[in-house]
């Protein structure tokens, strides 16, 4: 087993860099969609083997174990070279979630699963009526016998239709005193007569998100993580390196450059205007990096990142967004082009870009709720 | 504790106060005696020349001082233009300690006019004994007790000294939004004293110009984090409706939005004061201080503009503190080149620097 800490910041990223350059199959780079199991399955196989499907997770349970300082170099080389997160909703959420509060007996069973991708996982946690304000969910689940009975509906279940399993916060309380506090965390098995999935198609033209519908679903009673009626507590508690991660400035970076590409191709670099416009999106995506840096030191130095972390999303999403408006503008006549426009031997697909960077101000918390967490929990403003 | 120290001489002159004060009586000897026995206007100079040798990035940090507290003494034209420059092309002449001690007063005066803003023409002419010719926007001219000048002696660049209040010389004023005087000067047969020649002094005058372009980015950034924080107070107080507007959530939205374009600029224009020594190309360096004072300026802007709205009527007074920071952003976006002016000068150096490879 290789002992990644022992190595210097630099050799690691070395190795890695290596790793992903040589073995990423070049077909998967940057993919536009979600992949699915399948088509992702023999570089699974690859990072299996290495050992590095999770590298947050503690040696103990399969994982790099990487330090802090360590995760983010594998973050960036991953994002770097367009590599997929693959179908990771198993060991960026459920896995922690279970090391930090599963028992002896949840851990020996899941996680191992986990890291094969046997289980493959979605998150359900929106519902209906549900967006913003999570905590007023719905879904209930009522314990009979060795069992929990499940009655409502998630949405906006990414890829739930190529998931074995579903991890939920579900209503075990309808009459706690604060809403936060009837909520636990429940994992299911997706192949039972209960549940019905059904695939909402994006604006992008994607299947990625799904409705999950939950009629007399039943799950174990064993499947409970953690304490009944203490799942928002934990899933919150989970929040850490995810906030940055949603922060980093690696999407906007990569469009950047891809922007390069069209305007060089359609000579916009003469016009002052565009120059300009230019160089407006090219110093927010640089001093934002210079931001990101600040916090990421926070993580190498051991510290625990505060409500302030948000800022890093709303710039970075709202500038993610500007570059890809900036592209179709190049892009000129050809702005509506679905697939990728050709300039010289490259090709540089305007509209995944564009549909891609829509939801980024939406999804993990939308921008506005993020500017609600600045200005109660950092500003201090009133009310 | 650089930053506490600087802050709290500041806070003993008199605070923001002073930034009135400015208007009729220019900015104050004393203070800037202060400063200089701090060793203040010899942070950035290396120990060798009788500096702290701190860099840049402590310069930051007093600039910002500077900033927050709308300091009239021209503390960035002294540190980065008049001692930089010295340090620079006569490391041995007696000026550079006697201007670090704040013994005497400099002013690095370079720019000149042309038909539509600044002339690509260097016209001043030394002869070796006088100067003739005119140089314009010369920062921490008022109050000055030594001109340097970069002039042209056949066709090699030189730095001459004279005496502000020698013969020869004709200054214009001009007054700036803050109360601050903007200095045009002609020189007739004024007579100098030859302190270097050659490309020493263009090359120094391109460094150091950088420098305290990125400085004047710092101090843009010390205005901005103070008129933000005068605002998150104002709305936390101002009542309507029976509440405190800042309770509104559009009045939130819009502050989280200022507050987040302060920590970028702050994150940003210190990382360029931290790298800049590693940039000993001028174009690169150049480059760097472009993306700090194009940075500096836009968030100056926004900031104080939207903090006047947020203030209401009251802040389109001049008696309410804020609008002195709308004043003095308006001079210092103006000093050494715009956000337009530098994001146009950074997208140049870019492809100069890509066609270069």
């Amino acid at each position: 087993m290789t002992d990644w800490n022992a190595l210097s910041d630099e050799a690691f990223r070395r190795q890695v860099r290596t790793f992903f350059e040589t073995e990423y199959p070049e077909e998967l780079r940057h993919l536009p969609h979600r992949a699915k199991f399948a088509e992702i399955r023999q570089w699974h196989e690859k990072l299996y083997a290495k050992g590095m499907v999770a590298p947050a997770w503690p040696v103990e349970y399969g994982g790099m174990g990487l330090e802090a300082s360590k995760l983010l170099i594998f973050y960036e080389e991953q994002q770097r070279w367009g590599v997929t997160r693959g179908r990771d909703m198993g060991v960026q959420m459920v896995g922690p979630l279970i090391i930090k509060f599963g028992t002896q007996a949840q851990k020996h069973y899941w996680l191992p699963r986990i890291l094969t991708c046997e289980h493959i996982w979605c998150q359900g946690y929106s519902e209906p009526g549900s967006g913003s304000d999570l905590a007023s969910l719905r879904t209930s689940a009522v314990i009979d016998g060795d069992y929990f009975v499940i009655n409502g509906q998630k949405i906006w279940t990414t890829m739930a239709h190529d998931a074995t399993h579903i991890f939920m916060l579900v209503r075990t309380d309808s009459h706690a005193r604060k809403k936060q506090e009837g909520i636990s965390f429940l994992l299911a098995e997706m192949n039972q007569p209960g549940i019905e999935v059904r695939t909402i198609t994006t604006l992008a033209g994607e299947d990625e998100f799904c409705e999950v519908f939950f009629d007399n679903a039943r799950a174990p009673r064993e499947n409970l993580v953690g304490e009944l009626n203490k799942g928002w507590t934990m899933a919150k508690a989970l929040l850490g390196f995810e906030r940055i991660f949603i922060g980093a400035p690696n999407l906007a970076q990569n469009a950047l450059v891809q922007l390069r590409t069209i305007a060089q191709g359609r000579c916009m670099f003469n016009d002052p205007v565009f120059r300009d416009r230019f160089a407006k999106v090219a110093l927010d995506v640089e001093d934002h990096a210079a931001l990101y840096s600040r916090f990421a030191d926070q993580l190498k130095r051991g510290e625990m990142l505060g409500p302030d972390v948000s800022m890093l999303k709303i710039w970075v999403t709202e500038t993610f967004q500007e570059i890809t408006e900036l592209m179709i503008e190049s892009a000129g006549p050809d702005g509506g082009l679905i697939g990728p426009l050709q300039l010289g031997n490259v090709g540089v697909d305007v509209l995944a870009n564009f549909y891609k960077a829509r939801p980024t101000t939406i999804y993990g918390g939308t921008n506005e709720i993020q500017r609600n967490i600045l200005s109660k929990a950092v500003l201090g403003l009133p009310g | 504790m650089l930053r506490g120290s600087v802050r709290t001489l500041f806070e003993r002159a008199g605070g923001i106060a002073r930034a009135r004060n400015a208007r009729d009586k220019g900015w104050d000897r004393q203070v800037m005696n202060e400063l200089a026995h701090a060793g203040v206007l010899g942070v950035a100079a290396p120990e060798a020349v009788g500096g702290l040798g701190m860099g840049l990035t402590a310069a930051g940090v007093i600039v910002e001082e500077v900033g927050r507290a709308l300091t009239p003494e021209p503390v960035v034209s002294a540190i980065a233009l008049a001692i930089g420059m010295i340090q620079r092309v006569c490391p041995g002449d007696a000026m550079l300690a006697t201007a670090i001690s704040g013994k005497i007063a400099c002013a690095l005066a370079w720019q000149e006019r042309g038909l539509r803003g600044y002339s690509d023409q260097m016209a001043c002419r030394f002869d070796g004994k006088v100067l003739n010719g005119s140089k314009a926007w010369i920062a921490g001219a008022v109050g000055a007790d030594q001109l340097l000048v970069v002039a042209q002696n056949d066709s090699k660049p030189v730095l001459v000294a004279l005496d502000a209040d020698g013969k020869g010389i004709y200054s214009e004023l001009r007054r700036q939004s803050d109360g601050s005087q903007l200095c045009d000067i002609g020189f007739v047969d004024a007579p100098g004293k030859l302190l270097a020649e050659g490309s020493v002094v263009s090359e120094a005058l391109s460094t150091v110009v950088a420098d305290a372009t990125a400085l004047a980015a710092a101090e843009l950034v010390g205005v901005s984090a103070k008129a933000l924080e005068l605002t998150l107070d104002y709305v936390k107080t101002r009542e309507q409706f029976g509440k405190p507007i800042g309770s509104f959530q559009v009045i939130q939205h819009r502050a989280v939005d200022l507050y987040v374009a302060q920590q970028v600029a702050e994150a940003g224009v210190s990382e360029v004061l931290a790298r800049m020594h590693v940039f000993t190309d001028p174009r690169a360096r150049a480059r760097e201080a472009s993306r700090a004072k194009a940075r500096a300026c836009s968030t100056a802007k926004r900031i104080t503009r939207e903090s006047i709205q947020l203030h209401g009527a009251v802040g389109y007074t001049d008696e309410f503190d804020i609008g002195l920071f709308l004043n003095r952003a308006l001079v210092l976006s103006a000093w050494l080149g715009d956000a337009a002016y530098h994001r146009a000068r950074w997208m140049d150096a870019l492809e100069a620097n890509e066609a270069g490879r």
